[in-house]
């Protein structure tokens, strides 16, 4: 009895005591704050009187806060990098078309304001043939790589043709170059497989910049990937024409970048970009207001909230990622998911409950796997819920009761946590009738999965690489062989294999935009791909750094930073 | 006590082969894909670009030939190249290791010192506030999940107060001293530039304080014990007897009994901390060998698991030899055999 009543004294006196300690801690915490917004006007002040101080790369600071650096300074991006190499014929990764584009130039570039106005970048002007078949460029003269070698024709061909040739993960974005003509140093003929309208688009993407030919053979660059042996050089050096140069990478610490003082057009502000590895968001809106970096990419809505006061500038702005919920009627298990089954699993879904569950309302619904905003995709019915009409639905296929496999990758993407989205899908799924078996895995795990059995229900996520619509096509659509007809092995579907190719033969940007919305109804008649959610991009940032914008191609601009 | 070190040394490379064998073995067996990390979901069903990864990484291969492959290069001191980082897993755990090794030491030297403190505070005043107070904070330390004390910290001390500063070995914009021991306490101190060094030291506090904590409540709670069980001994007794001081009966006679046990314990604490830093590691940035350690089972990155493995293993093989030698150094009653 007594060693009980002693026992429960002492729980009393520890609970007690955490109690005490962390109220404390709380309470130093809380009055803190006053004394952190008289340090962050502070720091203003200091910051105005030291501009003409030396910046640059100046080790320590002695406390939580960080000095505001002076308008030479570095520019500091907090991000989780996802960097899987940075030879360009290799790389794939949203990091990576920063790298890409800072150090890698293309020949066309995009308009950041707008995604979607191309503007000269290498090349000066670019035209067509009607067949859409042939591309002719011609390069910049003045342009010239970090090492001051002219930027010529074949530097051109020997990136495509390297890209194509080691087969990396953006290679498919070439795999319709059928040859490569340079007729002079400053023309690039190219002539494809098969009608490409999207083509120039493609060419768009940060993954088809241009890379020193003499420097990376030199290095052991080859299109062949038996012979091919510049990746590891790639990693430490770079070869590009962009107004950044690589100067270091370390794998899980940071990239960094500086000015390619020899850039032929207008010289970025910044001498020096550095790319910290930070993978949690509340860690990069910590280092964000204490001045330690100037940009913070991924900061989800809920760590957003709260963000204010005049240090510190929150846009929010509309992406083209989306998350969606995939179907597979020919996954082990999912023999059940019949036209009218999945009609009614994507009626039964509470689309603005979605959103509001999953980014706390910052975001949109997205009728088709087209995301808004995409050429076509004007004038598309938003989702709506009705569960009537999928009761009746589930009622006229037979089926009163419906279990359903549900694994997913255990991811947290765009700030959407997967598993917080299958739940509320479970949930609205569960008032008519299905049952899903939600099992998070890695992706690994996931990606064995899918592509021996397949998986009636799962869930994943989907970034553009260009401005084209084709590339929802080519990988939601049914498409013989397209990713999700294989995965989910449903029929394919040739009126849509017609459509993609109809709108890869015309010209008229009018009538590609109908053609593409044809296929955006088309694909929302399959019911096998639906997106949940469109998330919004927080792109927080210090407030004196100006020139930030979302791009589709690029994600972000390094060039069109300044400071002040 | 030579014989019985070279017996122990000899064995290690076979039990490394055996480590690395099994952990080869059920990483291939393991239902996985680990493509998805090489060529990105996105072209999981893209034929070409899938045999063009294979081929590359030798995954077109049967299972038996590519454990004998592998098996030939870790004879020669070839631990393969990473599938995530494109680089030489030795040349990852060369760079990774020596701010694991940092934090692991201070955060070592911090538990061993309150820990032993707290141990002997609570032990002389056995069932006193003071008592209760150090098992508490002991309690405490070794229950609090790493990432939320580390997010507690980081919160208190460098978001709300401003006195330490974030994430990472120094601060965002400053250029890492050139390498001579890897350690940036060191290499700055070395490179003579104290202001660097300041820096580094005051990045460590936090995570090292985070990591430290935990093993705090293991030794306090050991020494606690053990020193608690010498008191009650016939030599404590004739001591007290013969009128020595309270604090020279502890210090001299009983403490130096009561860490014998304690030394064991620190061993496989640091072995165990060097691998198994992870959410420390994850929730500070710090460019160790547990973040590797994560993002090579997450993306089940054979080359990098079965090295991480591997390192491990020489981690604990290395100390355990350690911790027997200091225990026969300390107590001379022990003889090696």
């Amino acid at each position: 009895m007594s060693r009980i009543a002693g026992s429960t004294r002492r729980s009393g006196f520890a609970r007690r005591t955490m109690a005490v300690a962390l109220a404390a801690a709380m309470i130093i915490a809380a009055c803190s704050s006053d004394a952190k917004n008289t340090k962050t006007s502070t720091a203003e002040t200091t910051s105005a009187s030291a501009a003409g101080s030396t910046a640059g790369s100046t080790a320590g600071s002695t406390g939580g806060s960080t000095a505001a650096p002076s308008s030479g300074a570095a520019l500091v991006i907090a991000r989780g990098m996802d960097i899987n190499s940075l030879d360009p014929s290799r790389a794939y990764c949203d990091t990576c078309q920063i790298f890409m584009t800072a150090v890698y130039e293309t020949l066309i570039g995009l308009d950041p304001k707008d995604n979607t106005t191309l503007e000269p970048r290498l090349a000066t002007k670019w035209e067509s043939n009607t067949a859409q078949t042939e591309f002719t460029f011609t390069l910049d003269p003045k342009a010239k790589f970090a090492d001051g070698t002219p930027v010529t024709s074949a530097d051109v061909k020997f990136s495509w043709e390297r890209l194509q040739g080691l087969q990396g993960s953006s290679s498919y974005l070439v795999s319709t170059i059928k040859t490569i003509d340079t007729p002079d140093p400053g023309t690039v003929k190219v002539t494809l497989s098969a009608a490409n309208s999207a083509f120039l688009a493609q060419v768009n993407a940060s993954y088809l910049g241009i890379v020193n030919a003499k420097l990376a053979t030199t290095n052991g660059a080859t299109a062949d990937p038996t012979t091919d042996k510049a990746e590891p050089w790639f990693l430490a050096n770079s070869a590009g024409s962009g107004p950044f140069a690589l100067e270091s990478y370390a794998s899980g610490s940071e990239l960094r970048l500086k000015r390619n003082d020899a850039y032929w057009g207008a010289k970025p502000a910044f001498p020096e970009v550095i790319i910290k590895e930070t993978p949690q968001a509340v860690t990069q809106r910590q280092q964000l207001e204490q001045g330690g970096v100037d940009i913070a990419m991924q900061i989800s809505s809920d760590v957003a909230k709260g963000m204010s006061g005049p240090d510190i500038t929150v846009k929010q702005v509309k992406s083209f990622n989306f998350v969606y919920l995939a179907l597979s009627p020919g996954a082990k298990g999912g023999e059940k998911l019949t036209p009218k089954v999945r009609e009614a699993i994507r009626l039964a879904l509470d689309y603005k409950g979605l959103v509001e569950v999953t980014v706390g309302g910052a975001g949109q619904s997205q009728p088709s796997p087209i995301p808004n905003g995409f050429l076509g995709t004007e004038g598309l019915s938003p989702p709506a819920q009705n569960v009537d009409k999928a009761k009746q639905l589930l009622s006229a296929a037979g089926v009163t009761s419906l279990t359903l496999d549900a694994t997913y990758p255990s991811l947290n993407v765009y700030g959407v946590d997967f598993s917080t989205a299958m739940q509320k899908v479970q949930t609205d799924l569960k008032a008519v009738g299905i049952t899903l078996e939600l099992n998070p895995v890695e992706i690994a795990v996931w990606a064995d999965k899918i592509g021996k059995d397949g998986i009636p229900v799962t869930m994943l996520y989907f970034a553009p690489d260009h401005t084209d619509p084709s590339q929802y096509a080519q990988y939601f659509g049914l498409l013989p062989k397209s990713q999700w007809q294989t995965w989910t092995k449903a029929d394919a579907v040739p009126a849509e294999t017609d459509l993609l190719d109809q709108a890869f033969a015309a010209q008229d940007l009018k009538a590609r935009g109908a053609l593409y919305t044809k296929l955006a109804n088309a694909m929302i008649a399959d019911q096998i791909i639906i997106p949940i959610v469109n998330p919004d991009l927080f792109l927080a940032s210090r407030s004196d750094i100006k020139g930030i914008h979302y791009s589709t191609c690029c994600n972000l601009d390094l060039s069109r930073l300044t400071r002040g | 006590m030579k014989r019985y070190l070279a017996i122990r040394v000899a064995v290690m490379p076979l039990l490394l082969l055996g480590i690395a064998s099994i952990v080869f073995i059920v990483s291939r067996l393991t239902p996985a894909n680990p493509l998805v990390s090489i060529v990105g979901e996105r072209n999981l069903t893209n034929p070409t670009i899938v045999a063009a990864a294979k081929a590359r990484w030798g995954l077109d291969q049967s299972i038996p030939v590519q454990y004998a492959k592998y098996m030939k290069n870790l004879l020669h001191g070839d631990l393969g190249t990473s599938f995530t980082t494109r680089r030489p897993v030795l040349s990852d755990l060369w760079d990774r290791l020596p701010a694991t090794l940092e934090l692991t030491t201070v955060a070592l030297c911090i538990g061993v010192l309150f820990g032993v403190g707290l141990g002997v505070l609570a032990a002389r005043h056995r069932n006193t506030l003071i008592d209760h107070v150090a098992r508490f904070f002991a309690l405490l330390g070794s229950s609090l999940p790493a990432f939320w004390a580390g997010l507690l910290v980081l919160y208190i001390f460098y978001s709300r107060l401003g006195w330490l500063p974030g994430p990472g070995r120094l601060d965002p914009r400053a250029t890492e001293p050139g390498r001579i021991t890897g350690f940036f306490t060191v290499d700055t101190l070395l490179h003579g530039d104290l202001k660097s060094f300041k820096a580094a030291l005051l990045h460590l506090i936090l995570p090292a304080s985070v990591l430290g904590w935990g093993v705090v409540g293991i030794v306090s709670r050991l020494v606690r014990a053990s020193l608690l069980d010498e008191f009650s001994m016939e030599y404590i007794k004739v001591a007290r007897a013969m009128g020595l001081r309270e604090r020279t009966i502890v210090n001299t006679h009983a403490l130096r009994n009561a860490l014998l046990p304690t030394i064991t314990i620190v061993a496989f604490t640091f072995a165990f901390l060097l691998t198994g830093a992870v959410l420390t590691e994850k929730i500070f940035s710090w460019p160790g060998v547990g973040n590797y350690a994560v993002e090579a089972s997450r993306k089940l990155d054979f080359p990098a698991i079965i090295g991480v493995t591997i390192l491990g293993g020489v981690a604990f093989l290395v100390t355990n030899l350690i911790a027997d030698v200091i225990y026969a150094i300390a107590d001379p009653r022990i003889r090696l055999s």
